[in-house]
């Protein structure tokens, strides 16, 4: 069975559809993407039960022979959860957007794009060829720089063109250690590499490791290379921030742990590069540190989101500087799952609240919860799993990381004080997302309107929805965890 | 396979140069209608050079040498000594330039408004320039490589001065003076190389160059010839006459140029000091490229980064192209060159969109970034068009420019000259910058006024064919690079 093919290509033959049945109407064009990709996410569930028994699921077909690279489709248990937690989003922020874009102009190019932007969000999990997964890397790129430009707010397309530069030049480091990587072994899988690699000369290796780091660092958004993001997150459209913030930084995280650490890094004989860790640990914490003062200070409601959300990716770093201890990268990729569903619930909350009130500074909003009940229960459960509140979903997962990390300082104590510092940044989580859901929902109200209420029907619908996804991922986080750990535990 | 069989797209498209004269005229006086009768007369010599180019490359390939040498000596042509090279490299660049060429001239007849008559003798140059360029690429010594050349370039300049406009006879003028610098150049090396070995073959200089112990003095000679083809290619600090012929040029003619004469300046620079000068064997010239690579690059992107005016702007992209190529062949690996050849397609095929794209902006008025403010809401298939030529310059997947630029910054990584991977990646990144400012212009800024523009129609056909050979190729690069994987081989020998 072509299972992944299918999977991957759906939404890309579904473009010409939706773009032409956008122009006669929007919304089923929408609904027409957040089938397809349903349908993608339920052939990616026909996987797991293989995945969990013989551990990974491969499909190759023939591409570039003279480069080494065969159209390579790959998925085990991490890549799977976070396929799934991908095509979940960008199904509630398809549906999410039939109400939410409906005064804007050129939708059927909105959805052409989200389409074609669905690929490469799906594709840079599912695949093990190097440059099949930069095609992908791209993919996220291009649509997004559109989609951010043109639907957004305000000085849109000046963010879009930050996000762009800093990215694109990020990404032709990652395109630069391909380049090496297919220099030094004749291949692009990342797996028959990892083999050949082992006999490289270590000192090549460092070049090689430091080069994709930038890169992936960059996508990421890790302090000080974390620019563009706040811009970038705040002037977009709300579905595409929650698909910004939840996936496409994510992929940066998921991308340090598959290339940099699996196939790079594991590559090296153990007494070179223990540094390496350090560092990634280090800017870990700062960025953990950096994003919640800056969330605590701003008034702005997406930036808050978008600063939180790189403090959250400083999380995912220091959890990947565990490696290889299994707790801590499964918490890291846990992590990855958890605050993709929960921070895209956030950023679609947001985008309601803004939908409705027409205000985005938190200082002037306010008893929003009265009027606006729905919006409110889903937000809190997106915020308060921010914060890591049991038993929402992030407390699951910043649980593991902080045994992985303890169990890490045990064995080797430059881990300590690292450990103890991202115990007091999740103090500082806690604290900005209590100030946000105050300040919104809570506090006295100022916005001396009646005619404030719960958005229509599709909004509701996807927030109710992603609610219930975080709720469930809180309390029965097992077939993630079982997934993830089938990995990690090797 | 004789020497008319490989003169024999060369001779097609002279003789429909010549005849075009006549026949527009004649079809003037008729009633029929002048522009397609055109495109019906450049794609039939087109055809017909097509398949000439399919006979003698069935012939090549179904034989089990790699490289053919032609030579006249047989025929009633012996005196000229004239010397042929048949191989996989020259039969796909020619089957690139039958391509791009055959969609940028069918451009310049569709880009004439049809109240303006139609310049039979710009066809005619088009026409003929083709030719030349093909049968340059087949010459396998160095004087009918110059004699083809030489006709190349003078034709080239006629084109450049066609608009008879003060700028467009200055940049033909500058355009002259460097071609007449660089043949005189090409010249005076051409003629030590003969006193010294006693013949211009490739083969036989190579051979001579292999055996002597003493060869500084046609050392000097082949610095002066591959000095007179960087000229001729633009490379800096040769390359003040391109931005200006560029921006002169009608836009067909520029997307021509750029796409026959400046790809096929590069592919005689490979041959030239490959093929001749294979380093070390001969001379290790390896590092003294990699210095003008990086210049090249750096100027040419800084440059276009400088400028107002679009088609400059693009003018300058192409020296930055060159500057990329040059990386490919410095690294003397099969992957950089085969990078190489597969950029020269690219190149050609990217810079002629994006001047074909031009075209239709400037003949409404609109030369500067300025001027495009909001064209990406009133003309959104052309600007479009854009956007995919300047993506794919920037090495964006999906675009066949990303797989370019790929091969050709893996294949320097493990050469000697490796820091040349990260200017080539800065300037990579510099570029991407200057070709997102178009972009912002084009759909950011607010429209300059409410005027209701209609799509060009007929114009937007060679633009998307160019669009679609694009993607398919950065999807599939397969496709060239099969024919290609054996190629690389046969250049160095």
């Amino acid at each position: 069975m072509q299972t992944l093919l299918i999977a991957l290509l759906l939404p890309a033959l579904s473009i010409p559809v939706i773009y032409g049945v956008g122009k006669k109407s929007a919304k089923t064009a929408a609904l027409f993407l957040a089938l397809i990709s349903l349908v993608s996410l339920s052939l990616l569930l026909t996987l797991i039960p293989t995945v969990l028994n013989e551990g990974q699921y491969v499909e190759s077909y023939y591409w570039i022979p003279t480069l080494g690279s065969a159209f390579t489709l790959f998925v085990d248990g991490i890549s799977l959860s976070l396929a799934i937690v991908t095509l979940i989003l960008v199904a509630a922020t398809t549906v999410y957007s039939i109400n939410y874009m409906e005064e804007k102009s050129s939708l059927p190019e909105y959805y052409a794009l989200m389409s074609l932007l669905t690929i490469g969000l799906v594709g840079v999990f599912i695949t093990s060829n190097l440059l099949l997964f930069y095609f992908c890397w791209e993919l996220m790129l291009v649509p997004t720089y559109f989609i951010i430009g043109g639907w957004g707010y305000r000085e849109s397309f000046a963010a879009a063109f930050k996000f762009f530069i800093f990215t694109h030049a990020g990404a032709i480091f990652v395109l630069l250690g391909i380049g090496a990587i297919y220099m030094l072994t004749g291949t692009l899988d990342i797996f028959q590499a990892q083999a050949i690699l082992a006999t490289v000369d270590p000192n090549v290796l460092t070049w090689v490791l430091a080069s994709f780091t930038i890169g992936f660092a960059v996508k990421m958004a890790i302090v000080p290379l974390h620019m563009w993001l706040p811009d970038a997150h705040s002037e977009a459209p709300a579905p595409m921030s929650a698909l910004l913030s939840g996936v496409i930084i994510g992929a940066g995280g998921y991308a340090i742990l598959r290339i940099s650490l699996g196939t790079v890094y594991s590559a090296m004989p153990p007494i070179v590069g223990n540094e390496f860790l350090y560092i990634l640990s280090f800017f870990g914490v700062l960025s953990a540190f950096y994003g919640s003062f800056l969330a605590l200070a701003e008034t702005d409601i997406k930036r808050i989101i978008a600063y939180s959300s790189i403090s959250h990716m400083g999380y995912i770093l220091f959890a990947l500087s565990l490696f290889p201890f299994a707790e801590g990268i499964t918490g890291g990729v846990l992590h990855l799952v958890n605050h993709a569903a929960s921070k895209g619930l956030l950023f679609l909350t947001a985008g309601a609240v803004m939908h409705q009130t027409g205000v985005r500074d938190i200082k002037e909003m306010g008893g929003l919860a009265s009027k606006m009940p729905l919006t409110a229960i889903a937000s809190a459960v997106a915020a308060f799993s921010i914060g890591g509140i049991p038993p929402f979903a992030c407390f699951i997962s910043e649980f593991h990381i902080f045994v992985g990390a303890v169990t890490a300082a045990g064995s080797d104590g430059s881990y300590f004080l690292p450990t103890v510092l991202m115990l007091i940044a999740t103090v500082f989580s806690l604290a900005y997302v209590l100030r946000y859901f105050w300040k919104v929902f809570l506090e006295s109200p100022k916005l001396q309107r009646d005619d404030i209420k719960d958005p229509h029907i599709f909004i509701n619908i996807a927030m109710i929805a992603l609610a219930a996804f975080v709720v469930i991922l809180g309390i029965y986080p097992g077939i993630f965890i079982d997934l993830i750990y089938a990995v990690t535990s090797i | 396979m004789n020497v008319i069989g490989v003169l024999l797209p060369t001779i097609v498209f002279t003789v429909c140069s010549i005849l075009t004269v006549p026949l527009l005229r004649l079809v003037r006086k008729s009633k029929l209608d002048p522009q397609r009768f055109m495109v019906a007369w450049i794609l039939l010599s087109f055809s017909v050079a097509a398949f000439s180019v399919f006979r003698l490359a069935t012939e090549y390939f179904g034989q089990s040498q790699s490289v053919l040498q032609i030579s006249s000596a047989d025929t009633i042509l012996a005196p000229l000594s004239t010397v042929f090279l048949v191989d996989t490299v020259s039969v796909y660049m020619v089957i690139a330039y039958l391509v791009v060429g055959s969609i940028s001239c069918l451009y310049g007849v569709l880009h004439v408004n049809p109240k303006e008559s139609l310049s039979e003798r710009y066809y005619a140059l088009l026409l003929i320039v083709t030719g030349t360029v093909i049968a340059a690429t087949f010459s396998g010594d160095l004087l009918t490589l110059f004699i083809f050349w030489e006709a190349t370039t003078v034709g080239s300049c006629f084109l450049v001065a066609y608009k008879k406009s003060r700028e467009s006879l200055e940049a033909a003028l500058k355009y002259l003076i460097m071609v007449i610098i660089a043949s005189g150049f090409i010249i005076y090396g051409l003629s030590l190389v003969y006193g010294l070995t006693g013949s211009l073959n490739f083969w036989v200089v190579k051979q001579v160059l292999l055996t002597t112990g003493n060869t500084h003095l046609l050392l000097v000679a082949f610095a002066f010839i591959v000095a007179g083809y960087a000229i001729e290619t633009a490379i800096v600090p040769f390359h003040m006459w391109l931005p200006d012929a560029y921006t002169a040029a009608p836009a067909s003619a520029s997307a021509f140029l750029s796409a026959l004469v400046d790809q096929g300046s590069y592919y005689i620079l490979l041959r030239v000091l490959l093929f001749i000068l294979t380093p070390p064997a001969v001379v290790d010239w390896r590092f003294t490229i990699a210095i003008f690579s990086a210049l090249t690059m750096t100027v040419g992107n800084l440059f276009a980064l400088a400028q107002q005016n679009v088609k400059r702007m693009v003018s300058y992209v192409c020296i930055a192209d060159i500057g990329y190529n040059l990386i490919a062949i410095t690294s003397l690996t099969s992957i950089g060159l085969n990078g190489n050849l597969f950029f020269f397609f690219v190149a050609a095929m990217e810079t002629a969109l994006a001047f074909m794209v031009i075209g239709i902006f400037n003949k409404m008025g609109l030369e500067n970034l300025e001027d495009l403010s909001g064209m990406g809401r009133k003309m959104p298939l052309t600007s479009l068009a854009f956007v995919c030529a300047a993506l794919s310059f920037s090495g964006v997947p999906l675009f066949a420019g990303f797989i370019a630029k790929y091969m050709v910054f893996t294949s320097v990584l493990q050469s000697s000259v490796a820091w040349l991977a990260l200017v080539g990646v800065c300037n990579s990144v510099l570029q991407s910058a200057y070709l997102l400012r178009v972009i912002h212009y084009l759909f950011a800024k607010a429209p300059k006024n409410d005027v209701v523009i209609e799509e060009p129609k007929k114009l937007l056909v060679p633009i998307y064919l160019l669009v679609i050979i694009i993607i398919i190729l950065g999807i599939f690069p397969a496709l060239a690079l099969d024919l290609l994987s054996t190629a690389s081989i046969s250049l160095i020998l």
